[in-house]
């Protein structure tokens, strides 16, 4: 005799989202980076703008800091990268 | 009531032992195999139907519903008569001042902590006494346990998944107790956060491990509070700075002596919210002084209000030991109070 047991997972279909077409160069772009607003992101962020200038010839960084960093980023941001050529996000702890 | 999920035939129980470890579907433990009958009792005792829909996870849009909710309980071994209140634990995380997708993904490590108040404690033989942090009884641990296994399964809130904690605590296997509101004279939790007496509630609190203090040397009640003041005070120098809603776990001994002298939970509060704060410039004495900078004069406090405060009645009835029970992320994250069978929207 066998017994029947149901699947306790998500069976749910998630969104799929296309990634966005890279890009070939960096020079004259906007590069907009979303911090989660720990300690030590200003200085990082700082380092990594003077980077991206010198090395790499990007026009404008741009950068926005989340209010809650364990929350998504507010949507004004995500409106705001809409004009970003290239956003940087998601760096880890 | 017909079930959607996928269903799978397996030829007896030590098979489906080694079914659902195989795909990650548990939490290392043995779990009860969830047949369409064990799950329809949950439903029915809930009077849910399977397709309800408890909430949505805001960040990755995820439908919890009652079906997938009563699989895993019944995995985690309960009872019908437990079912309600995962279903209201599970309301109340869903709120967007819970921040559940933090909650279950930061490296901090938290758990969900569950309350239980009112009537409900006495229906499932919630214990509220002896061994109340531990495995105190059939009705928290396995409703405990039901909230991990439905992270793990339905939201994939698993070890190196979603769940990127550095250590995670004991917690996260099941983290439920219910409030001895028997041993005091005490308005209850619930009651104080808005739900009638008469009713029953889940108050839910992304949390840290529990911080134990001792105290049987004293009846005064500023110097018992100052014992809980001071494990506050270590959290807020050695864990995180930031106020937020602490729990407090004051067993009967110390109830004793508090309710004696005439102090209220509002007096435990307003002590502790006078009493649990640092400046800045402790964090020197604990290897953080690179961060102090300028602020070393600033004051913090544990609580941003009294109000913010969880005192919680619970433990055996000796012992002059207590705990607290720090919040994971200050107020970015927020306790939640619903009331049994309750419906929000409504």
């Amino acid at each position: 005799m066998t017994i029947q047991v149901l699947d306790p997972a998500s069976e749910s279909n998630p969104q799929v989202i296309q990634p966005a077409q890279g890009i070939s160069s960096l020079k004259g772009k906007r590069v907009g980076f979303i911090s989660n607003g720990k300690e030590g992101t200003p200085v990082f962020f700082a380092h990594l703008e003077r980077l991206l200038k010198e090395h790499w010839q990007v026009a404008e960084v741009v950068l926005r800091t989340k209010s809650n960093y364990s929350a998504p980023a507010q949507q004004d941001f995500i409106d705001a990268a809409r004009d970003w050529d290239l956003a940087i996000t998601g760096l880890g702890d | 009531m017909a079930l959607t999920s996928r269903h799978y035939e397996l030829d007896c129980w030590s098979d489906a032992q080694e079914f659902y470890h195989s795909r990650g579907w548990t939490d290392g433990f043995p779990v009860v195999p969830p047949t369409p009958a064990a799950v329809n009792a949950c439903l029915e005792w809930a009077n849910l139907q399977a397709d309800a829909l408890i909430g949505i996870e805001p960040v990755r849009e995820r439908p919890i519903t009652a079906e997938k909710l009563a699989i895993n309980a019944v995995m985690a071994g309960c009872l019908p008569v437990h079912f309600p209140a995962v279903v209201t634990a599970w309301t109340g995380m869903l709120q967007p001042e819970f921040l559940l997708h933090g909650a279950t993904a930061s490296t901090g490590g938290c758990a969900v902590l569950l309350i239980l108040n009112g009537p409900i404690r006495k229906e499932i033989n919630a214990g509220c006494e002896f061994n109340v942090l531990g495995s105190s009884d059939r009705a928290t641990s396995v409703i405990g346990r039901a909230i991990r296994l439905g992270l793990i399964n339905i939201l994939e809130v698993s070890p190196g998944a979603i769940d990127r904690s550095t250590l995670g605590h004991p917690g996260k296997i099941s983290y439920c107790i219910a409030e001895d509101e028997e041993g005091s004279s005490w308005q209850s939790l619930a009651e104080l956060r808005g739900i009638p007496r008469a009713a029953s509630a889940v108050t839910v609190l992304a949390a840290g491990a529990p911080r134990q203090i001792m105290n049987e040397w004293t009846t005064v009640p500023e110097e018992i509070l100052d014992t809980y003041a001071a494990e506050m005070r270590a959290n807020m120098r050695n864990y995180l700075i930031w106020s937020g809603n602490y729990v407090v776990v004051i067993p009967k001994q110390h109830c004793d002596h508090l309710q004696n002298a005439g102090w209220s939970k509002a007096d435990v509060a307003e002590y502790l919210f006078r009493k649990a704060r640092i400046t800045r410039a402790e964090w020197a004495s604990v290897g953080k002084g690179s961060v102090i900078r300028d602020k070393g004069d600033v004051e913090y406090s544990a609580l941003p209000s009294p109000a913010h405060l969880l005192v919680v009645a619970a433990g055996g009835p000796a012992g002059g030991f207590g705990a607290i029970i720090p919040p994971w992320l200050g107020t970015k994250s927020q306790a939640v109070t619903i009331g049994i069978g309750v419906c929000i929207d409504c």
